[in-house]
């Protein structure tokens, strides 16, 4: 957001305003005066949207696919349209797919090219997730990093891996885990966490307390 | 601030017609005005109690409406549309002079 670079010498704030800059300032100084709005909201508001999206819509995915047999159906033939039966926004425009964790196969996903994300699910990526060592270790030798993440899987279990583009996002579908039988859905979401749908974790039965 | 509607929120009320602008799911904000005509419009709106689908309309109509300058940006499309947006709200509720 910060323009504070040096412009051959000019100070930024020396710099004319552009007539929409000028505009918008205007209209936020008129409802100042009306008393509509205040500086400080406006700075908070700002401040709340660069940093509140989070995995939430994902684990909501997850949580309904998992007690709704007929939902996972048509969230594995079609992850974008599942995606937006449940309101999340954001996800029209590009294919989402999901892959599902099976007995004696884990899915993870990866950009290597840059940092592909399935954003609308997941929220903003983390920065291990952009880091090149991720991008490239998790392609040539994908069962040390899980191990990294903690996670040990059988030496007969197959690991896909699925390169993200800006057209094609990957959503890991992970495995319920046993002891959640008699669980609702709100309960489910709880233990759905962000690296679990990427592939370098997986939801374990423990309640939070609400 | 209690009231003011998740970012999650307000992407599902914008929907697909009338999206953010965003690169790979982070906000695109090539100017500082463009940040601050997207938190005026949010505290607006909640201000005056006025409905995230009732801003869309007017949103969606003021982005048909923009006659994109030339070398304009995608972003700066989209708020010059937003601005048109709030004062067209405000208007409509005898808000603005």
């Amino acid at each position: 957001m910060s323009d504070d670079h040096d412009h051959g010498g000019v100070h930024h704030h020396e710099r004319p305003a552009s007539p929409i800059e000028l505009r918008a300032r205007a209209l936020e100084a008129l409802l100042v005066e009306k008393g509509l709005v205040s500086t400080d909201a406006i700075d908070a508001v700002i401040e709340l949207y660069e940093n509140d999206v989070g995995p939430q819509n994902g684990a909501k995915v997850v949580a309904r696919a998992w007690v709704d047999p007929a939902y996972r159906e048509r969230l594995l033939a079609d992850g974008a349209a599942a995606i937006a039966e449940l309101g999340c926004g954001g996800a029209e425009g590009s294919t989402m797919v999901v892959v599902p964790n099976e007995p004696g196969v884990h899915n993870a996903v990866v950009c290597t090219l840059c940092s592909c994300y399935p954003w609308p699910v997941l929220g903003l990526p983390p920065s291990w997730y952009k880091s090149h060592p991720y991008r490239a270790r998790m392609v040539s030798e994908p069962r040390s990093v899980l191990r990294e993440f903690g996670i040990e899987l059988p030496a007969e279990t197959t690991i896909r891996i699925w390169d993200s583009t800006a057209e094609v996002r990957y959503l890991v579908l992970p495995e319920r885990p046993s002891g959640t039988e008699d669980w609702d859905e709100e309960a489910l979401a709880a233990i759905v966490t962000r690296d679990a749908m990427i592939g370098v974790a997986v939801p374990v039965a423990e309640r939070t307390l609400a | 601030m209690s009231a003011v509607a998740g970012l999650v929120d307000v992407d599902a009320a914008l929907g697909a017609a009338a999206p953010l602008p965003r690169s790979n799911g982070e906000l695109v904000f090539e100017e500082v005005w463009q940040g601050r005509a997207l938190g005026l419009g949010v505290v607006a709106l909640e201000r005056i109690g006025a409905s995230w689908g009732e801003f869309r309309d007017y949103l969606v109509a003021a982005i048909a409406a923009h006659v994109p300058a030339p070398g304009e940006s995608a972003a700066t499309a989209y708020y010059t549309a937003w601005l048109d947006a709030v004062e067209a709200l405000l208007a409509a509720r005898g808000l603005e002079t």
